[in-house]
């Protein structure tokens, strides 16, 4: 019963495999449907189980409070980003050239690796750890690639050589810390092991790996060129889907592996956090390409998510999930304005959404809003979410780090603004008329726009996540 | 909802009647907003009689009290793990700041009537913005406080960028960021107060009980203060209020010398004076200083101005350097002197920038070597904008008098924390503006106004409409009554800057309190 949800994604997966294969292309579209009703059904099931913790197959898959959050949130990002390509897979608008093909395939693989890193969020030994880290990235490689121009191809071979170097380096990892404690199971080998050479070798190796896929500066490099270069649906999913998982693949690493040897590293992620903020935002001042753009604003954001793991993980934890979610959601709205206006226009630079909130007031106002959430805005979600971490590495004591960080939300609002300045202030180009919205893209932006307001005014997810994880790991570890 | 919720509450409703609007109908767009901020007008009037009831009666009681006393209370709690509550409450301080917003925002919308680009999404921003305003000076909750801070500065991007004159992206991208990285000092120092005092709450009241350690107070109070100077335009951080007043639309301008500019005194003294008293005995003479050379330094800068928008901004910097030298003067007629010229600069410099607003829209020109003798053509403008250029200098019988006069007072009185010669040298070289003040404000308006008709077009221009006579008259008849009766404001505030000034002197005495 515990497994139900990754179970319900994997039968998904296979029955739009089967579906693919006997319809007739009249009848695909509706496979989009499926998987959202698959991904629906997931959800529903994840919530039923929710707080509820327990252990299969000899405690190599568990469950427990932060792991249920993952996979909600994981299954969110997930829903919302076949909703948001829906449109682009069916060619339902297509400017010319922007369709992307197989979307069988498409939808198949991405909710493989959906599987794949609910499956991480739950696995509690190297083994299980390591095949389902594999499972969630093998499939980004091959979305990455997925339009097969140049630019897409491109994209995706970068991101699998520099993603195999990554899992490389986070298997020598695990080797070492292994051979130093001579045990499988992640929470007793922090218990086993010494602080020493080797050990802060392994240590290095599992956080360069951590940090590939969390986007740390300074090993964030691959994803500029993999965001600007894979087709925007994929980049959608990309910087939030692969940065959940990299945050869940750091609580394994930070807080079971390593919790008993806290306070080593508390100075080491100070520097990573506000390296990674720092380099991210004044990168993304220059951008011209709105993928790209957003590549390194997603990269900035994840700086902000390393302030959660200072101090105790009873503050940390539940205010780090909050973030994810609000990051998701306000994320994706982004996103779905990127895909709807390429769909549109096969257009990407961001003086190409000159004049929008003439032509499209309402998609402009979305945009807007979720720029701002991103910005940290108040009273948007996005405001909220980052307070919370902000306070807590001020409980910690970091206040220059606080201080750091709220310059750089500033430095932050002042890209942001550059669109918001496209969209508003900017005329509209001579002959540009309104462009239609389907029915598939108003509802996406209509749940995300709505979400990343609400959950900053209504406190109840934010103390539910609190209420289900502020005690977690307190007892075992602690 | 209580009445409190209502006074934040009835702008935004506003703001959404507005936004559900048809673009086209410009002249509904204009008329709800007109009745929205009217009604909001009346409300205020009723809750300043209702707070005046509850509040009298203790006056007395206050003269030795330490903790500032909140009328109106609402209290919800919110994220309640962390100790965020919905918190609103009034004192004198805030009553007198939401009544000065309510004229402001009245007359601004008065002073707009001839808005027609983008009407809508002009007046939406507008009572958005306004919503933020009056959020602030209720709220009492730090978070809750912060947020509302930050609402009413970020509308002003769009105001001023759209709607702007002049460089106005560059002046709107100014104002924005250099505004926001006030408010990042701002973060860092209520996350400090709220995890130092370890109370687990971010209620200003509750804070007020924790004895903050001397360390802390000596590295968080600047960074408070600074960031609420920011926006009080503090020297050297000014430099955004020139640019972003005079590239603003009339009402904005209005609304931003005139009252945003006041969050930053307001901020200054209801947080960074009131919660971290060492902090102040150990900085405010730094301030002084800044601030003099804030008074000197702006109304020098007027006098060099060609353009009316810049010289009014300059001269705001000016004025607003009086507000926190009033705060940082320690005492209680300074701070009484800073809210009085908080309430007085925010008529004085929303008439100003709405008669400019005017006379620009007429002459189509701002530049003062341009105009002249127009007086002759527009009499009823002519007449207010003397009427303001003398509050604007001082002269008793108006506002600006009352409040200067308790300002210097202030100074020269001195507190037990610093040294009495500097405060009172520093207090003489401040008192110079007024005559430096007298002689730009005298010689802009004679150039402007008095002399021959300079420009043969000028003839054809026409006074004041039935609108903007509302607008200027309801700012003129304010300047007016608290010039000659000023024991309404004074009474109104003086209870609620008691506890400040008692903490300061108990502080550093007493043990912890809680």
């Amino acid at each position: 019963m515990l497994m139900l949800p990754e179970l319900i994604v994997i039968g998904t997966a296979f029955l739009l495999l089967t579906l693919d294969l006997i319809w007739s292309d009249r009848q695909r579209p509706a496979l989009a449907l499926v998987g959202l009703s698959g991904v629906g059904a997931a959800i529903a099931a994840t919530l039923t189980l929710m707080p509820q913790s327990g252990e299969l197959f000899g405690g190599r898959f568990a469950v427990d409070a932060v792991a249920w959050w993952f996979k909600l949130l994981f299954l969110i990002a997930g829903g919302l980003t076949i909703a948001l390509s829906m449109d682009m897979l069916d060619g339902r608008i297509g400017a010319g050239g922007t369709q992307l093909g197989s979307r069988g395939e498409y939808y198949v693989v991405m909710l493989f690796n959906l599987a794949g890193m609910m499956y991480m969020a739950s696995a509690r030994d190297l083994v299980s750890l390591y095949v389902s880290l594999e499972l969630a990235t093998i499939p980004l490689f091959v979305l990455a690639a997925w339009k097969r121009d140049a630019q897409s191809t491109e994209a995706g071979l970068k991101y699998v050589i520099l993603g195999a170097l990554a899992s490389a380096l986070f298997l020598y990892g695990m080797g070492i810390l292994y051979g130093l404690s001579g045990e499988m199971r992640l929470e007793a080998m922090g218990k086993a092991m010494q602080a020493g050479p080797a050990f802060w070798l392994g240590v290095a190796m599992l956080a360069a790996g951590v940090g590939f896929k969390l986007t740390l500066v300074p090993f964030h490099m691959w994803a500029a060129e993999v965001y600007q270069g894979a087709p925007a649906p994929v980049t959608a999913y990309l910087s939030v889907a692969s940065k959940g998982a990299g945050l869940a693949l750091m609580f394994h690493v930070f807080y079971r592996v390593l919790g008993p040897l806290a306070g080593h590293w508390d100075l080491a992620l100070a520097i990573f956090a506000s390296l990674t903020m720092t380099v991210g935002n004044f990168a993304a001042i220059v951008q011209k390409n709105i993928k790209r753009f957003m590549a390194f604003s997603a990269i900035s954001q994840a700086g902000y998510l390393l302030l959660g793991f200072l101090g105790k993980p009873g503050d940390g934890v539940p205010a780090m999930l909050f973030y994810l979610l609000v990051y998701i959601v306000t994320n994706l709205a982004v996103f779905g304005v990127i895909i709807w206006y390429s769909n549109h226009t096969g257009r990407e630079r961001i003086e190409d959404y000159r004049g929008l909130s003439r032509t499209n007031p309402l998609v402009a106002l979305a945009m807007m809003i979720a720029l701002f959430g991103l910005a940290g805005i108040p009273p948007l979600s996005g405001f909220v979410g980052k307070f919370f971490l902000f306070s807590i590495a001020a409980k910690a004591g970091f206040h220059w780090l606080v201080a750091l960080a709220a310059v750089n939300s500033t430095v932050s609002l002042y890209y942001y603004l550059r669109v918001v300045r496209q969209m508003y202030i900017e005329p509209a180009e001579a002959g540009d008329s309104a462009l239609r919205v389907t029915p598939a893209m108003t509802g996406a932006l209509a749940v995300t726009v709505l979400a990343s307001v609400i959950l900053g005014v209504i406190p109840y997810f934010y103390e539910t996540v609190s209420a289900q994880t502020a005690g977690w790991l307190q007892g075992t570890l602690w | 909802m209580g009445l409190l919720s209502w006074l934040i509450v009835v702008p935004f409703i506003t703001a959404l009647a507005v936004i559900f609007t048809p673009a086209r109908k410009t002249a509904w767009i204009k008329w709800i907003s007109l009745v929205g901020t009217g009604f909001h007008l009346v409300l205020t009037a009723f809750t300043t009689w209702r707070f005046w009831q509850l509040a009298a009666p203790e006056a007395a009681s206050m003269k030795t009290a330490q903790l500032m006393k909140l009328h109106l209370e609402e209290r919800i709690p919110w994220f309640e793990s962390l100790g965020i509550q919905y918190l609103l409450g009034v004192d004198g301080i805030s009553m007198s700041m939401v009544i000065l917003t309510s004229i402001i925002i009245f007359t601004g919308v008065l002073a707009s009537w001839k808005v027609e680009e983008r009407a809508k999404e002009f007046f939406a921003l507008l009572l958005v913005l306004v919503t933020g305003v009056f959020g602030v000076f209720l709220s009492f909750d730090l978070f809750l406080f912060f947020m509302f801070y930050e609402v009413a500065v970020l509308p002003m991007y769009l105001l001023i960028g759209i709607w702007g004159t002049g460089p106005k992206e560059y002046s709107a991208m100014k104002l924005t960021l250099m505004l926001m990285m006030g408010s990042a000092l701002l973060i860092v120092g209520f996350l400090g107060l709220y995890h130092v005092s370890g109370m687990n709450t971010f209620d200003l009241t509750k804070l007020a009980e924790a004895t903050f350690p001397a360390s802390f107070q000596k590295w968080a109070f600047p960074a408070i203060f600074i960031g609420f100077g920011v926006l009080g335009a503090l020297y050297p951080f000014h430099t955004w209020s020139p640019d972003g007043h005079a590239s603003a639309p009339t009402a904005v301008s209005m609304l931003h010398a005139g009252v945003l500019m006041k969050l930053g005194g307001y901020g200054a003294l209801r947080v960074a004076v009131y919660l971290l008293p060492e902090g102040a005995k150990d900085w405010g003479l730094f301030f002084m200083v800044l601030t003099t050379i804030n008074i000197l330094y702006g109304s020098f800068g007027a006098i060099t101005q060609k353009d009316l928008k810049y010289f009014t901004a300059y001269s705001s910097v000016s004025h607003c350097g009086f507000v926190l030298f009033g705060v940082a003067a320690l005492n209680l007629m300074g701070m009484k002197g800073a809210v009085l010229q908080m309430f007085s600069h925010g008529v004085m410099t929303g008439l100003f920038f709405a008669l400019i607003g005017m006379v620009y829209g007429r002459t189509h020109t701002r530049m003062i070597p341009e105009m002249g003798g127009l007086a002759k053509v527009m009499p009823w403008l002519a007449v207010c904008f003397y009427i303001g250029g003398m509050a604007s200098l001082g002269l008793p019988g108006f506002s600006g008098f009352v409040a200067e006069s308790h300002v210097f007072l202030g100074g020269f009185f001195g507190n037990p924390w610093t040294d009495a010669t500097i405060m009172r040298t520093l207090t003489v070289i401040a008192t110079m503006s007024i005559v430096v003040t007298a002689v730009y404000v005298l010689r802009g308006m004679a150039k402007v106004f008095l002399g021959p008709v300079t420009d043969p077009h000028f003839h054809a221009l026409t006074d004041a409409t039935l609108t903007e006579r509302i607008s200027t008259g309801v700012l003129v008849a304010t300047l007016a009554v608290v010039g000659v009766m000023p024991f309404l404001l004074i009474d109104l505030i003086e209870a609620s800057i008691m506890p400040i000034v008692n903490r300061l002197h108990a502080s550093g005495v007493t043990v912890a309190l809680h």
